[in-house]
């Protein structure tokens, strides 16, 4: 079992009305794996990620969480049986979610947006979710805010703290959009920081990011996305270097000059 | 200075038994308007066979004045359903229902303008709708329309006064019926309009502290 993949999207189609988001995506992340997805806006990266966790409900394909199909339950005879919302709720505890707009809860502390689910959603105790809140803002060097408000956070220091929210669930897989997308460039630095971090502990990581060089140095693996396709995916050196694809060399050329 | 001594300040007890009924029922009331206003918000934004329903009762009960509401109530409603059985309740039942109507429209409102975003972390996290509503949005919501819910209270104040129409012996009522035994009306009935004030400037006074210091801990709002 330990070659299941800890995520694995299979022939992933997304249409919003006329527009057809992703037009069969597959790929699969194995576990430990950093996975970068780059590609234009409006390339469905970022829907990609968002049906991984089902925030956004594919329209036809599979997306699997170890093995475990997330929006349906396959039966010994073979028949199939669409998942509720709740046990969808379930397999979105395993993937950490960490959004462009950091999406903190502005009437919590700090401490309390990260203790939030540890407690009400896997039922830990108050200490026990106290500790583990702690270690988590230890790990994103913002121990010292923990009785902060939100609001009276810088930009990266939010998505710090959404960073540390996330990882409180002790997610198998942690997904990024665009974490860095919405901070000013000198904000930038502190949170990829985090990120590699992440990536060193053996973190299983899917990153959307425009953040080329970090892609590039950090990623095991990057995917370009274009039109909703697969475009090219392989190793960074590969993929930044040398790309196959016209359409991702162009890209990468636009982006570097 | 006789008169004031004679007219007000030795009927207190009366005037002060008044504005505990006035209390008392708008308190009644405003807790059944806030229950009722967001469960018809809830209704009409999450229940769609029922919207209908709740969008057609909530213009109702803006669209028709609180006196004819009364009216309706106390005297409509017990031929219809046998019920209410007493004036006091057909009171605070009538204002009740005319504040559910806006602060339905209030709780909708702020419920809207809690983001996508905000929703979506709690999803990500594993939480159930009820629970990202229960513990994400209600308290964004509650701290946004604060000031709305404490105006509301104070209308239900002023809209109470009619409630003596219906003999309910609130402070209005008992004013009143000094201002009959004396034929003094000056006295009793501007000691009866500084009650309102004083009362209805204390509520929206605390009101105010209370959310501007929630808003000033959260680092939020003004």
């Amino acid at each position: 079992m330990s070659d299941t993949p800890a995520v694995e999207v299979v022939d992933l189609h997304k249409r919003f009305g006329e527009l057809e988001v992703l037009r069969g995506v597959s790929t699969r992340v194995d576990r430990g794996e950093v996975v970068s997805i780059i590609g234009a806006s409006g390339s469905g990266k970022s829907t990609l990620l968002r049906c991984i966790n089902y925030l956004e409900q594919p329209t036809s394909g599979e997306v699997r969480i170890e093995g475990e199909p997330v929006g349906f339950e396959r039966r010994a005879d073979g028949s199939t049986r669409r998942r509720s919302a709740r046990e969808i709720a379930r397999f979105r505890r395993e993937l950490g979610m960490v959004f462009q707009q950091f999406n903190l809860w502005p009437h919590m502390t700090v401490l309390g947006n990260v203790i939030e689910a540890p407690i009400r959603v896997r039922g830990l105790s108050r200490r026990a979710a106290l500790e583990l809140g702690r270690a988590c803002l230890d790990r994103v060097q913002l121990a010292e805010k923990a009785n902060e408000y939100p609001a009276r956070l810088s930009g990266g220091q939010q998505q710090r703290v959404a960073i540390a929210r996330a990882l409180a669930m002790q997610p198998k897989v942690m997904l990024f959009d665009e974490a860095t997308s919405a901070l000013d460039p000198e904000l930038t630095g502190e949170v990829l920081e985090v990120m590699r971090g992440l990536a060193t502990d053996g973190t299983t990581m899917i990153v959307v990011t425009h953040e080329m060089a970090f892609a590039r140095e950090v990623s095991d693996r990057a995917i370009f996305l274009h039109n909703g396709l697969v475009e090219e995916e392989g190793a960074p050196a590969q993929v930044f270097g040398d790309p196959k694809s016209e359409r991702c060399r162009q890209f990468l050329a636009k982006l570097l000059h | 200075m006789g008169n004031w001594e004679r007219l007000v300040w030795n009927q207190r007890d009366v005037l002060i038994q008044g504005l505990l009924v006035t209390i008392e029922i708008c308190a009644i009331a405003f807790a059944a308007a806030i229950v009722m206003g967001l469960g018809l918000a809830l209704i009409r934004l999450y229940v769609r066979p029922l919207r209908w329903i709740a969008g057609f009762w909530i213009e109702y009960c803006r669209a028709t004045p609180i006196f004819v509401q009364l009216m309706w109530v106390n005297y409509v409603w017990p031929e219809l359903i046998g019920w209410p059985t007493s004036f006091y309740t057909a009171g605070w039942v009538a204002l009740a229902l005319q504040s559910s109507g806006y602060l339905a429209e209030t709780f909708r409102a702020g419920i809207e303008n809690v983001g996508r975003g905000q929703r979506e972390a709690a999803a990500a996290v594993g939480m159930s709708p009820v629970l990202a509503f229960r513990r994400v949005v209600m308290p964004q919501v509650l701290l946004a329309i604060a000031p709305a819910i404490v105006t509301q209270f104070t209308v239900i104040v002023k809209s109470s006064t009619l409630v003596s129409v219906i003999t309910v012996q609130d402070l209005m009522f008992q004013s009143q019926r000094l201002v009959n035994v004396w034929y003094e009306p000056i006295e009793i009935l501007t000691a009866t309009a500084g009650i309102y004030i004083l009362f209805i400037f204390t509520v929206s006074a605390i009101g105010k502290a209370l959310a501007d210091r929630l808003r000033l801990r959260y680092g939020i709002g003004n």
